[in-house]
């Protein structure tokens, strides 16, 4: 919100500046967001005379002009037209940077030095066209700054207001505030009570919905004038942004400010009085003052008259009841509207507005007649007019607010302060509470809150309000004690720091995308589970929760691959959601993985050669194994957008499905544009076993000699190695490793097979294994490959 | 004989001296010292001779095999020494040249600045928790003391989902606070915890990302205050940022606390006499914080009375720029490995 320092000095008579007014209110809750010089680019605008206007020696268009400002003589060419010796005008002098950024310095033009400029409005900022240079009242003292003599002097603080405090929403609130931390009075409004000339002009009214309005008040005055509104109002009002309208409407939004009452004024001639406060019926309509017709509901409080609809209460007017240029007779509303009800209304109209913003925080419903005598002394001494008497209707006897017993030795505790009972009760009282000791209790004071401040309801509230004052910043501070506690297990935590440690170590970069994806790139990557929308996505692209992490992973890499980042090792972890039949949903913690590009960084040393399934494998496998103890396993197979030959499904070693691996499908890296082979992966990392920890006393390094013993084999092309390996370890345990060393075809080699080289590596751990131990294990070994592979020892 | 032998020293001495290699000496050592050697055959014709003959020979023969090897042990060693320096020669690489490449993986700065603040709490006693990304209208809300129309519901731009089986509403967390509320309920004090996760809000522009992280944190015990916030706040701020650094409190409004604060600290980059990044005030904010809402504890059923419990909120993204010098927000979730690399 923003007032300004001329205004808030109606309500407090302050000696701070403005920078310190706006440092005292942020530290106390309302956050000084900025401070805006009016006068911002007038600094070097004085008024001056013109003592004498001469031709140009050189210039028939130009004139060359004397001009004093306050003890000094100026000389000034000028171009205008409209200057006469004896006008005040407002003088730019050397040095001067005005509004639209036009530097005035020292020069000469056509051969004449000129000293300064004469303005005109536009040139000042003030008017975006203007006809020669501005020409003054007579009566404006010379010398004086420009921005001062046009009213342009002001200084806006603009504030942050939070939602709790509503009563800061106006002028008056905020030097209230200013006025508590200060220490200082807050001048006193004048009793306004206007005196009744149309004491027949009654305001009829009948207040229906009582819980959407709880007290309301009208008055009709006759005879006003609309016309524009004095300088100062319209000054002030375009001061702190809002666009002056009519006299009327103006003092309406003034007192609004002012205050922080919103009113609004009727055209009485549009009205079939009474007017009516009820709730809208089902499907009723309004067209606002915003020119948009609204549907109602039946949980919308409305203004009616006999015959329609004329605002929906608290929050905008209806064009067609509106005050215009024509108007002559009027209705004026002043309201306590229900939060909550006019909240509601709002929302669900998607309806904002100044008045809206200030009832659903909660106006002062004790100020409703006195923002009501103010605004009608306003009209009449600006519009003319007579006063008819005020009807106010209370929907039901106000209660007072609710006196809140507190402790200062609890605020004490809780603030971590020392301060006294009277240091605590002078506070509150600054603050408009009434305070008493409680009879029944020395330790124990009654504070009743004043009408505005509907946030202090308990003694937690007092507890803010006293620590505010005296200062967040004079709290002492002291560290807590934290009691010990042994640690809540957390595996998962775990596991997601050991498997970033070590893709970070194999060379992997972490990326974190948006949960939510398109849902067309969802569909491409999960054709099988139906990912949940967002009712209120900000863009199609962002429609949907994710299924799983490869396909905003894929996005990461498509944006680096055109960005010429060729060579990528990236990975994400993370959540992904999944629908369950039941229509619940499952959040799943994730991996994935995307590698692309040569192995290495090109080098004078070598040129290396793309990444492929193997490095992705041999990634996964250091990986999972790390982590699990055991050696995950890997099967052909896989999701459809990975190459059907160079795909495998992952479990655990003990045969739990992880997920997936394998290479983009050469039809999808058409579809995405993508040149080169792209190696992928997602796993689940919900039942990824934890390494147990070891129960053992054994080293694991067995002390014997170990014998290396290679076979090589012809056996058909497609036999899988995995299958030969696992065949091989479960000859006998004394056949530690197995490990293939070499794949070859071609020639020697008949069409359709291979050649696979095998190293056995044979240990015990309590001998060393004799010649004929190791020669019957060969034997074995080589039957087992012969009978299970068809394959023959080269 | 003699005149045989010392001609033969002289010629043997000669060859070792001139050997050009250890396989030389090695063909000069078989043809002195070896089975048919011309030493060997002449020790060994010692035997045939007279007493004083075989005396002065075998004493000239000997020295001469004493000379012999002590030659031979010496222009071997000096042989090495030349083929060594010879090899250390040849074996010259440019060591400006640069080596091979390695690219090591990186944590994204968000990941960082999260196990780094994490890490802090947890060694100030603050064990880490989580909860769920999609909460209901109760754990985000109003546990939280942010009943239905309530005004600060538009301070968080919900992103809804379709209600869930039962009936109740669905949505992304707007803030990590319903973690809170998840390890509070059900259980008594002492309370604590530290809660890191993905936050939603349809929010978007310069500043703002729909998804980003927040760490919550809070305590709840017996004679918990606001000063001992303050202090721990602090201390975090300093330990994090790794310098020392004016922080300040000031009254704010989160609907779960009260009192509430914003907790400012002095501006990194100007410390503290006003820059762009601090609009020129000289002062960041960082967090959120403030004594738990005596309604919140209700809720979960604590002794408000008995306990009190403060809370804070921080911007994992935030503390990551500032801390990491990073000025686009959007490009955080880009991903592109330059910027990784950069920020690594």
């Amino acid at each position: 919100m923003k007032i300004t320092l001329d205004w808030l000095r109606d309500h407090i008579d302050t000696p701070l500046d403005p920078a310190t007014i706006g440092a005292r209110l942020t530290m106390a809750g309302l956050e000084l967001d900025a401070l805006i010089r009016l006068d911002q680019g007038l600094e070097k605008v004085q008024v001056g005379v013109l003592e004498s206007v001469e031709p140009h020696p050189n210039a028939d268009r130009l004139t060359q002009c004397r001009v004093r400002v306050g003890e000094e003589r100026l000389d000034i060419v000028c171009g205008a037209k409209n200057h006469r010796p004896g006008d005040k005008v407002a003088v730019a002098r050397v040095g001067a940077c005005l509004p639209n950024g036009m530097e005035i310095q020292l020069g000469k033009i056509r051969g004449v030095t000129s000293q300064g400029m004469l303005c005109s409005l536009k040139e000042l900022g003030l008017a975006t066209e203007s006809d020669g240079v501005l020409i003054l009242d007579p009566a404006t003292p010379d010398g004086l700054p420009i921005a001062q003599a046009l009213g342009k002097d002001e200084v806006v603080l603009e504030l942050g207001v939070t939602p709790n405090r509503g009563d800061c929403l106006g002028v008056r609130g905020v030097a209230r505030e200013l006025a508590a931390l200060t220490e200082q009075p807050l001048k006193p409004l004048p009793k306004t009570i206007v005196p009744i000339t149309a004491p027949e002009a009654l305001a009829q009214v009948v207040l229906e919905d009582t819980s959407g309005c709880p007290r309301y008040a009208g008055r009709v005055i006759r005879g006003v004038t609309i016309a524009p509104s004095p300088t100062w109002l319209k000054n002030r009002l375009e001061a702190v942004g809002l666009r002056a309208i009519n006299n009327v409407v103006d003092i309406t939004n003034y007192i609004l400010l002012d205050l922080n009452h919103p009113l609004h004024a009727f055209d009485l001639d549009r009205l079939a009085l009474p007017v009516v406060v009820r709730r809208a019926q089902e499907g009723e309509t309004l067209r606002t003052l915003d020119g948009i017709d609204r549907t109602l509901t039946a949980s919308m409080t409305v203004i009616a008259d006999q015959q329609r609809i004329l605002a929906l209460a608290g929050i905008m007017g209806g064009e067609e009841s509106g005050v215009t240029e024509t108007t002559t007779d009027l209705f004026l509303e002043a309201a306590f509207f229900d939060p909550i009800t006019t909240a509601r209304t709002g929302r669900r109209l998607e309806l904002v507005s100044e008045s809206r913003h200030r009832f659903e925080r909660g106006v002062d419903p004790q100020g409703i007649v006195s923002a009501m005598e103010r605004a009608t002394r306003m009209i009449l001494d600006l519009a003319g007019g007579h006063a008819g008497p005020i009807t106010l209707l209370d929907g039901f006897t106000w209660h007072p607010p609710e006196a809140i017993l507190y402790r200062p030795e609890r605020v004490n505790r809780m603030g971590g302060i020392e301060l006294s009972p009277e240091a605590m009760n002078r506070f509150l009282t600054a603050l408009g509470c009434r305070v008493t000791a409680d009879p029944t209790d020395e330790h124990r004071f009654s504070v009743l809150p004043p009408s505005w401040r509907h946030d202090l309801k308990r003694e937690e509230d007092l507890l803010e309000e006293i620590i505010r004052l005296h200062g967040y910043d004079r709290v002492p501070t002291a560290l807590p004690r934290v009691p010990a506690a042994p640690p809540t297990p957390d595996p998962a935590r775990r596991l997601a720091e050991k498997l970033r440690a070590l893709l970070v170590g194999l060379g992997y970069q972490e990326a974190i995308d948006y949960a939510f994806v398109s849902p067309t790139v969802q569909r491409r990557f999960n054709a099988t589970e139906t990912p949940m929308a967002l009712i209120n996505p900000l863009s199609e692209e962002q429609s949907v929760l994710r299924t799983d992490l490869i396909a905003g992973l894929m996005e990461s890499v498509s944006r680096n691959l055109n960005r010429g980042n060729g060579r990528l090792r990236l990975f994400e972890m993370g959540r992904v959601f999944l629908t369950q039949p039941d229509g619940s949903l499952l959040e799943q913690e994730r991996l994935a993985g995307v590698i692309t590009g040569p192995v290495e960084v090109s080098s004078a040393h070598a040129s290396p050669r793309p990444m492929d399934f193997f490095d992705l494998k041999g990634d996964l496998e250091s990986l999972l194994s790390t982590l699990t103890g055991t050696m995950p396993g890997f099967a052909a197979g896989g999701p459809a957008f990975l190459h059907p030959a160079r795909c495998a499904t992952i479990t655990t070693g003990n045969g739990i499905a992880l997920g997936w691996m394998g290479q983009l499908h050469p039809a999808e890296m058409e579809q995405l544009d993508l040149r080169k082979e792209i190696l992928l992966f997602e796993i689940d990392l919900t039942h990824l076993p934890a390494r147990p920890v070891s129960g053992s006393a054994e080293s694991g390094a067995s002390r014997f000699p170990a014998i290396q013993s290679d076979f090589t084999f012809l056996m058909p092309e497609r036999t899988p190695a995995g299958a030969v390996i696992d065949a091989v370890l479960a000859v006998d345990p004394l056949i530690r490793r197995a490990q293939v060393t070499a794949i070859y075809t071609g020639s020697g080699v008949p069409e359709g097979h291979k050649s696979l080289t095998l190293s056995l590596l044979l240990q015990a751990d309590d001998r060393t294994l004799t010649d004929i131990e190791s020669k019957t294990l060969s034997e074995q070994v080589i039957v087992r490959v012969g009978e299970g592979f068809g394959a023959t020892l080269r | 004989m003699l005149e045989e032998l010392s001609a033969l020293k002289a010629a043997a001495l000669t060859e070792l001296t001139q050997a050009a290699s250890p396989a030389e000496l090695e063909t000069i050592r078989v043809k002195t010292l070896g089975k048919k050697g011309s030493l060997t055959q002449i020790l060994r014709g010692l035997g045939q001779m007279n007493e004083a003959d075989r005396t002065t020979l075998g004493a000239q023969a000997n020295a001469f095999n004493e000379e012999f090897a002590l030659t031979l042990t010496r222009r071997m060693e000096a042989l090495k020494q030349q083929e060594l320096t010879q090899r250390l020669t040849r074996e010259w690489v440019d060591v400006t040249l640069p080596g091979r490449p390695r690219s090591p993986g990186t944590l994204h700065p968000v990941t960082r600045a999260q196990n780094e603040i994490i890490h802090l709490f947890t060694a100030m006693g603050f064990p880490p928790a989580s909860g769920p990304e999609v909460e209901s209208d109760w754990y985000n809300f109003e546990a939280l003391n942010i009943p239905p129309d309530h005004p600060a519901r538009e301070m968080h731009d919900t992103f809804y989902l379709p209600p869930a089986p039962d009936g109740r509403k669905r949505l992304l967390r707007t803030h990590t606070s319903p973690v809170q509320i998840r390890v509070m309920e059900g259980k008594q004090p002492p309370l604590r915890a530290i809660a890191p996760g993905k936050v939603f809000r349809c929010d978007s522009d310069i500043t703002h990302t729909p998804m980003f992280h927040q760490v919550e944190g809070f305590l709840v015990d017996e004679g918990v205050h606001f000063g001992q916030l303050k202090g721990l706040l602090e201390a975090f701020l300093v330990q994090f940022f790794e310098r020392p650094l004016p922080v300040r409190f000031r009254p704010s409004f989160f609907p779960f606390t009260e009192p509430s604060a914003e907790v400012d600290m002095g501006c990194l980059f100007c410390e503290g006499q006003g820059c762009r990044i601090c609009k020129r005030t000289g002062w960041l904010e960082v967090l959120g914080c403030g004594l738990i809402h005596p309604n919140v504890l209700a809720h979960v059923g604590i002794d408000r009375e008995r306990y009190t419990g403060f809370a804070f909120g921080m911007g994992v993204e935030r503390l990551a720029m500032l801390k990491y010098g990073i000025s686009d927000m959007r490009a955080l979730f880009d991903n592109d490995i330059r910027f990784l690399d950069r920020h690594a």
